[in-house]
């Protein structure tokens, strides 16, 4: 039994092709990846009661538009996630309440990103002046969406805890790992650590290779309960726990955990509530939007002590192929590409079915999924059904 | 034509910077700033200072504060060093150090600044810093600088 009101299942996941070039069609691949979803579970349109998507702009269709595409009766729950959320997890956390809630009994979840419609994060260019919180960041040139934030966590981080950026390049070089064997990931060429520490500054110290990769791609999810799941076409993937979390003190800049934000926050109560502990974990996908997110997911969740990752991760054999604790076994968002993270969910329930072909972690029963950082922490443990 | 394009006909350095909007809860803090003080929200009932401004104390909730000049004296927590604008209105200040910093006051009293009048490479965590003041439009903007005496 999970500590969920009823027991929740992930029974489809669908992608759309994920590329660099080109600007396809938003509502096109967003109902490529929610019919592939869906097919992979054995449902249709028909049987879908609500959807989530999670979405920073006109990047993304919204829900009422994928109800009308898939052919949906009526939602008896749905929902646009604006920026706040934990990012693209946070679509399918809002799909899963609905369903332990009883609102719903079957949710589509889905994060479209294309490069000439999105959130480009980096660029705005207003000299208007700032309103709220933004008085006493923008005014200081603290812009480009988190990239700034990053940059001044991983200088506080190396300081703290006496580290230099290597630790950082072990997850930028297994992403690559990992992509290699990924045949739908954008980047699978390897790279080094001397390419990660001689890559581009973005914002000293965050360099081009802690960034993840934007690109053009849908993905979609469908969650039900675990009693219509046993109908359906493949081996349910059960949902252990899950939680969001912000931390004390809510705020990017100014929370009282300015190495961890709400991500400890975030662990301490999904192990609180789940059947199982960090130990049980067979494959962690842990959100890689800059690589030190990761970092401070893997102490966070108790794999290691805070501040040991470079010494606990065997020079990143221990995150990479037929290492102890596989992460990010798709190549995440670095290397996989950019979708905010839904992807990380799928690549877990690809992996607790068996179905991941050459990444395939062998006999993978407990998943970890956590997504975002700061105030905008989500995580979820699943089980193999 | 742009304020920016303007700019670059007449060989002049425009300040782009997109100024603050002072607000109710803000008010009392840009006026300070305009007289060169630098004064926080000290909380009536727990007496702790907080930074940024907010409609109540993010430490106990209560809704009273006592605004307070602090000494300007600090520690540089962490900092970046922007190469490259990311917004239209910085095209002119790159190079900038954007910095996290600490007051003296209180354990955890972080503000965010640029670090004025340092060379980069000079610039370490835990090093002593000291307020200063940079116009932007009509107002003033505290910031921060190497100390020139060390405490
Ligand atoms: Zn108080």
């Amino acid at each position: 039994m999970s500590a969920l009101s009823r027991e929740l299942a992930i029974v489809g996941v669908g992608y759309s092709e994920l590329s660099r070039a080109g600007s396809p069609e938003p509502k096109a691949i967003s109902l490529v990846a929610a019919k592939e979803a869906l097919a992979d579970a054995g449902l249709s349109g028909t049987d879908v009661d609500g959807i989530f998507e999670y979405r920073f702009g006109p990047e993304s269709p919204g829900a009422q538009d994928m109800a009308r595409l898939i052919g949906a009766p009526d939602l008896a729950a749905f929902g646009d996630l604006m920026p706040t959320n934990p990012s693209g997890l946070g679509a399918a956390l809002a799909g899963a309440m609905a369903v332990a809630s009883g609102v719903c009994e079957t949710v589509l979840v889905f994060r479209c990103m294309t490069r000439e419609g999105g959130y480009q994060g980096g660029v705005s260019g207003f000299s208007d002046p700032v309103l709220g919180g933004q008085q006493f960041e923008t005014p200081y040139g603290d812009s480009g969406g988190i990239l700034m934030t990053m940059a001044l966590h991983k200088q506080r981080w190396m300081y703290e805890y006496g580290r230099t950026e290597e630790d950082f390049g072990h997850i930028a070089v297994n992403a690559r790992r990992w992509s290699a064997l990924n045949p739908r990931a954008v980047l699978r060429d390897p790279v080094t650590m001397e390419d990660y520490l001689s890559s581009r500054s973005i914002v000293a110290p965050l360099r081009l290779l802690d960034c993840d990769y934007p690109i053009n791609g849908a993905v979609a999810t469908v969650i039900t309960t675990a009693e219509r799941a046993k109908d359906l076409r493949q081996r349910p993937v059960l949902i252990d726990s899950m939680t969001y979390a912000t931390g004390s003190r809510v705020d990017w800049n100014f929370t009282d955990d300015f190495l961890y934000g709400g991500t400890r926050d975030c662990a301490d109560r999904l192990w609180s509530r789940s059947s199982v502990t960090a130990s049980d974990v067979d494959v962690a996908q842990l959100y890689d939007g800059f690589t030190q997110v990761t970092v401070s997911w893997i102490e966070a969740m108790g794999f290691c002590g805070l501040g040991e990752f470079g010494d606990w991760v065997e020079g990143g054999d221990k995150i990479g192929p037929g290492g102890a604790l596989p992460v990010n076994t798709g190549g995440g968002q670095l290397a996989e590409g950019r979708l905010h993270a839904i992807s990380l969910l799928n690549e877990a329930v690809v992996q607790l079915r068996g179905q991941a072909e050459a990444r395939q972690v062998p006999d993978a029963q407990v998943g970890l999924v956590a997504c975002g950082l700061y105030p905008q922490c989500g995580a979820m443990v699943l089980k193999g059904g | 034509m742009s304020q920016l394009e303007d700019a670059a006909t007449n060989g002049e350095v425009v300040d782009l910077r997109p100024p603050p909007k002072p607000d109710e809860i803000t008010r009392f803090y840009w006026e300070a700033a305009a007289e060169g003080r630098l004064v926080l929200q000290r909380c009536d009932a727990c007496s702790r200072f907080q930074y940024p401004p907010e409609l109540v104390c993010t430490y106990c909730q209560h809704e009273g504060f006592e605004p307070t000049e602090v000494s300007g004296q600090a520690t540089l927590y962490s900092f970046a060093l922007v190469e490259r604008a990311f917004h239209a209105g910085f095209v002119n200040q790159v190079p900038y150090v954007l910095a996290m910093i600490e007051l003296a006051e209180q354990p955890g009293l972080r503000m965010l600044t640029n670090i004025l009048d340092a060379d980069p490479e000079e610039l370490a965590i835990g090093m002593e810093l000291e307020l200063c003041f940079d116009a932007i439009g009509e107002q003033q903007l505290p910031q921060f600088r190497p100390a020139k005496v060390l405490r």
